[in-house]
C-alpha cells in the first residue's frame, strides 16, 4: 500500500514537472517540435548553417524583445522599439561616416540616445500619465521621421571596418551578435530574479497598488523598465546596422510586434507580473525558425504576414486561456 | 387604516459564510417616507438589492400592491414601479441630462429618437421639481448634488411608485441638502412613496414618518418616528451582546510613540491631533468616508498635508515620504486586502519579504534560500494555514491573506502597525485570531492604530477610541468610556 502510493506520488510529481516544464518553456517545446516538421519537410533545414542563420536573424529581434518582456511583466508595451532600433542605426552610421566619428563614441551616443527615447516614453506614461499606447505611438512617429530626417531616406551603407565585428564577426562558430543577445538574457535573467529592482518590477506588474503599499516606487520603476527598453532598443539598433553594414529606414521596421510576439509566446503574461525573461529569447527564435521554414518550403511571403497573425493569435489565446482556468 | 404599498414578508438572504437578512417582515406605507437604519453590514444594501431586482435568490416574499413581487432584474423592478438611487450614481456621464433621464426608455417618433418631445417632457420634470437645470447640459459637467436631481428623474420617468434612496445626503454639502429634502417633499405631495437609508440621525428626524431598525441581518422594530428619541433609536441600531468575541487583554502602556498635533489637508480633514502610546490599542471610528483612511496616509506621508506636525518618538518627521515612514518603523495594513494589500499572483513568500527585501539579500543579489528561510518563519510565527510558502496568495482565505499582510511588516520590524479595516469580509473564526494577533504585537512592544468601522470591535479591542466626523476629530473616549451610543452620537 504505502509504496503504491510513493509510485503514485512520483509519477504524479513527474507529469506535475513536465506539465511545469512545458508551461514555462512552452516556446522552447514549440521551437523543437517545428524544428523537427521542417527537418523532414525540407533537405534544406536541418544544417548547421541553417541554424546559425536562424541565430543570427533571431539576434536582432531578441535583444528587443528583452524590452518589451521587461515592459509587459510591468503591464505596459512599447509601439517605439522598432523605429528607436532604426534612429540609433541611423545615428550611429551618420556620425562615423559623415562626422567621421570614432566608432566607440558613435555606438555611446547611440546608446544615450535610445536610453533617452526610452526614459521620454518612461516619462510620459508613468508621471504624465499618458496611456503607453499613446506615448509610445508618439515617440514612435518621432523616431520614424527623424529616421527620414538624418538618412533622408537613402541608406548609409559601407561603415567602418572596426564595427563590423558586431553584426558580422565569429567567434569560433558562433556568430558575436548572438553571443550578445545570450550574454543579455543572462544579465535580464539574473536582474530580474536576483536583484531588488527585477522583483520589484514584477510586484508592480502582479499588483500595483499592493506593491505601491508596500513602498515600492511604483513610478520609478515603470520609467526605468522603458528607459531599460529604449537602452536596449538602441544595443539592437546598433548590432543590426552593423550586421546589414547599412542604416536604412527600414531598418527594425515591426520590431516592436514581433518582439510582443516573441515575449507572448515565450510566457510572458499580457496582464503582467508573471514570465521568464528568457522565455522571450525562445519566442523570438520560434518566430525566425518559423519564417525560415516557411521560406525553405517555398511558402508566398504574403501568407507568411498572414501566418504570423495566426502565430499571434494563437499565443495569446494560449495565454488567455491559462488564466481564465485558474479562476 | 393602513393604506400598505409594500410588505415584506420573512425575507432570508444567505451568502456563503454570511446570513445577510435573516427572516425579515416589515411593512412600508403608501405615500410615506419610510427610514431604513443600522450600522454598516446590518443588511440594508442587501435588502436594497432585493428591492431593486439585483438580488433574486432570496426566501420568503415581497407583496407589492398586493400582488408578489417577482423582478428579476433592475429593470423588472421598474417596471412594477420601484427604483433605486444608488449612493453611487449610475449616470451616463458623456450624455446630456435629457438623454440621461431617458435612458433605456427613449421616446420614439416614426422609429427615429424624438430628441424635441424628450426635452419638452425633461424640462417640465425638472419645472415640476422646481430644479434649475439645463437639459442639453452633459451630466459630467453637473454638481453631484444636480446629478442626483437627473438621477431621480431618471426614476421618476419609470413610473416610480417607490423610490429607494441610498444614503443621498452622504456627498451633499448642507445647502444642497435642501435642494434634496424639497424634492423629496414634492414627490411624497404627488405620492411616492420613499425608502430612505442614512446614517444622520437628524436628517431621519427631520424629514422621516417611520423607521425600520436592522441589525446584523435581523429586524429590530418598526416603529413611527414620534414614538422613538434619537437615543432609543440608536441602541436599537447598536445593541447586542458582546461576549468574549474580543479577547482583549489589557497591558501596561509605555512612552507616546506617536504625537499627531494639528495636521490639516483642505478639504479633507483638518486640525486632527491624538498620541499613540507604546502597547495601545488606539481605535479609530467614524463613518465610511469621514476621513479616517486619509489622515492615515498623511501620517505614513503618502499624501501632503498643509500644516500640522507629526512626533515619533519625540522627534518630528520632517520632510515625509512613504519610504521614510516606513524606515522608520510605522507599517500600513491597507483597506482592500486584496489590491492594495497582497500581490494576488504571488507567493506568500514573495509576498512576505516584499516589504523588507534588505533581510533576503546577500552581497547585493536575493537569496532564495533566505528568501525561504524567513518566510516559513513568519508563516509559522502567524500560524498562517497554507499548503507552503509557494502557493499563490490568491487561494489562501480572507483571514490567512490578512495574516500574509501582517507578517509584511512584522518582517520589517515596524513599531506602528495602522490596520485599516483589518477585519472586513474575514469570518468570525479568523477574526478573533487576528484580534489575538493585535493582542501579541501590543505585548511585543509594538502599537497599533485600528481603523474600523465595526462599534464592536472598536469598543472590544481598544485601549482609547478617537471618532472621526467630517473630517474633524469629534471627540476621543478611553477604554472604560466606551459605548456604542456614545461612539454613535459623535459620528453622526
Amino acid at each position: 500500500m504505502g509504496s503504491k502510493s510513493t509510485a503514485i506520488h512520483k509519477n504524479k510529481s513527474f507529469l506535475d514537472m513536465m506539465a511545469k516544464f512545458s508551461k514555462d518553456y512552452m516556446s522552447l517545446v514549440a521551437i523543437l517540435l517545428i524544428g523537427i516538421v521542417f527537418s523532414f519537410a525540407s533537405p534544406y533545414f536541418f544544417s548547421s548553417s541553417n541554424f546559425a542563420n536562424i541565430l543570427l536573424q533571431s539576434s536582432t529581434v531578441g535583444i528587443v524583445a528583452i524590452g518589451q518582456a521587461l515592459l509587459m511583466v510591468t503591464g505596459q508595451v512599447d509601439l517605439s522599439l522598432g523605429y528607436n532600433v532604426c534612429l540609433t542605426g541611423c545615428i550611429f552610421a551618420y556620425t562615423m561616416k559623415f562626422l567621421s566619428w570614432n566608432p566607440y563614441l558613435a555606438i555611446i551616443v547611440a546608446l544615450a540616445i535610445g536610453f533617452v527615447i526610452g526614459s521620454a516614453n518612461g516619462f510620459l506614461v508613468a508621471y504624465c500619465k499618458l496611456p503607453a499606447f499613446i506615448a509610445t505611438l508618439g515617440l514612435q512617429n518621432i523616431c520614424k521621421g527623424l529616421s527620414k530626417i538624418i538618412t533622408n531616406a537613402t541608406p548609409i551603407a559601407n561603415l567602418p571596418d572596426e564595427v563590423a565585428f558586431l553584426g558580422r564577426g565569429y567567434v569560433g562558430a558562433i556568430p558575436v551578435c548572438v553571443i550578445i543577445m545570450v550574454l543579455l538574457y543572462i544579465l535580464f535573467s539574473f536582474i530580474m530574479r536576483k536583484t531588488r529592482f527585477g522583483r520589484n518590477i514584477y510586484a508592480v506588474g502582479g499588483g500595483r497598488e499592493a506593491a505601491f503599499y508596500s513602498g515600492i516606487n511604483t513610478k520609478m520603476m515603470i520609467f526605468l523598465s522603458f528607459a531599460i527598453a529604449g537602452l536596449l532598443a538602441a544595443v539592437s539598433g546598433v548590432v543590426l546596422t552593423s550586421r546589414l553594414n547599412s542604416a536604412a529606414i527600414t531598418n527594425g521596421n515591426l520590431y516592436e510586434f514581433d518582439a510582443y510576439i516573441s515575449a507572448a509566446i515565450g510566457g510572458i503574461s499580457l496582464t503582467g507580473g508573471k514570465g521568464k525573461i528568457v522565455g522571450a529569447m525562445f519566442g523570438s527564435i520560434f518566430l525566425i525558425t518559423f519564417f525560415n521554414g516557411m521560406t525553405m518550403l517555398n511558402v508566398d511571403p504574403f501568407w507568411q504576414d498572414v501566418l504570423k497573425g495566426v502565430v499571434l493569435i494563437i499565443a495569446i489565446g494560449l495565454d488567455v486561456f491559462r488564466n481564465r482556468r485558474r479562476h | 387604516m393602513k393604506d400598505v404599498i409594500l410588505e415584506l414578508k420573512h425575507i432570508t438572504q444567505e451568502f456563503p459564510g454570511v446570513k445577510a437578512l435573516d427572516d425579515v417582515s416589515f411593512e412600508i406605507e403608501r405615500g410615506k417616507i419610510h427610514a431604513l437604519v443600522g450600522e454598516n453590514g446590518a443588511g440594508k444594501s442587501t435588502l436594497i438589492k432585493v428591492l431593486a431586482g439585483i438580488n433574486v435568490h432570496y426566501q420568503g416574499e415581497v407583496i407589492f400592491e398586493g400582488k408578489k413581487f417577482s423582478a428579476k432584474t433592475p429593470s423588472d423592478a421598474q417596471k412594477y414601479g420601484i427604483s433605486v438611487v444608488h449612493q453611487e450614481l449610475k449616470l451616463s456621464e458623456t450624455l446630456t441630462v435629457a438623454e440621461n433621464i431617458f435612458l433605456g426608455n427613449l421616446k420614439m417618433k416614426r422609429g427615429l429618437v424624438d430628441w424635441s418631445g424628450m426635452k419638452k417632457e425633461a424640462r417640465e420634470m425638472l419645472d415640476n421639481l422646481g430644479v434649475d437645470l439645463d437639459v442639453d447640459e452633459l451630466v459630467e459637467h453637473l454638481s453631484v448634488a444636480k446629478k442626483q436631481v437627473v438621477e431621480i428623474c431618471k426614476a421618476m420617468n419609470h413610473n416610480c411608485k417607490v423610490l429607494v434612496m441610498d444614503e443621498p445626503s452622504a456627498v451633499l454639502t448642507d445647502k444642497e441638502l435642501d435642494i434634496l429634502f424639497h424634492i423629496i417633499d414634492q414627490l411624497v405631495a404627488k405620492g411616492v412613496t420613499i425608502i430612505y437609508i442614512s446614517h444622520k440621525m437628524d436628517e431621519i428626524f427631520k424629514l422621516c414618518h417611520n423607521a425600520t431598525v436592522l441589525r446584523d441581518g435581523k429586524h429590530i422594530k418598526t416603529m413611527p418616528m414620534k414614538d422613538v428619541t434619537r437615543q432609543q433609536l440608536i441602541s436599537l441600531m447598536v445593541g447586542r451582546d458582546m461576549g468574549m468575541e474580543y479577547p482583549k487583554e489589557i497591558i501596561e502602556l509605555g512612552e507616546n510613540i506617536l504625537e499627531v498635533q494639528h495636521l490639516t489637508r483642505p478639504g479633507v480633514f483638518e486640525d486632527i491631533s491624538f498620541t499613540l502610546r507604546r502597547g495601545e490599542v488606539l481605535g479609530v471610528s467614524g463613518l465610511v468616508g469621514a476621513g479616517r483612511t486619509e489622515i492615515m496616509q498623511a501620517i505614513l506621508g503618502i499624501d501632503k498635508v498643509s500644516g500640522g506636525t507629526i512626533l515619533y518618538k519625540g522627534k518630528p518627521m520632517a520632510n515625509r515620504n512613504f519610504k521614510q515612514a516606513i524606515q522608520n518603523g510605522i507599517g500600513l495594513v491597507p483597506e482592500d486586502r486584496k489590491l492594495q494589500g497582497l500581490v494576488q499572483i504571488f507567493s506568500v513568500g514573495e509576498n512576505i519579504c516584499m516589504v523588507n527585501r534588505e533581510c533576503t539579500i546577500k552581497g547585493g543579489i536575493i537569496s532564495h534560500k533566505l528568501t525561504t528561510e524567513k518566510a516559513k518563519e513568519y508563516v509559522a510565527k502567524l500560524n498562517v494555514a497554507t499548503p507552503g510558502i509557494d502557493t499563490e496568495v490568491q487561494y489562501l482565505s480572507g483571514g490567512n491573506q490578512q495574516k500574509v499582510v501582517i507578517a509584511k511588516w512584522l518582517l520589517q520590524d515596524s513599531e506602528v502597525f495602522i490596520l485599516d479595516e483589518p477585519t472586513r469580509g474575514i469570518d468570525v473564526g479568523a477574526k478573533s485570531e487576528i484580534y489575538r494577533l493585535i493582542n501579541r504585537l501590543v505585548k511585543d512592544g509594538k502599537s497599533v492604530i485600528m481603523i474600523s468601522s465595526e462599534l464592536p470591535e472598536i469598543i472590544g479591542m481598544s485601549d482609547r477610541v478617537i471618532v472621526i466626523h467630517e473630517g474633524r476629530l469629534a471627540g476621543e473616549l478611553n477604554r472604560d468610556e466606551l459605548s456604542q451610543e456614545k461612539i454613535m452620537s459623535l459620528c453622526v
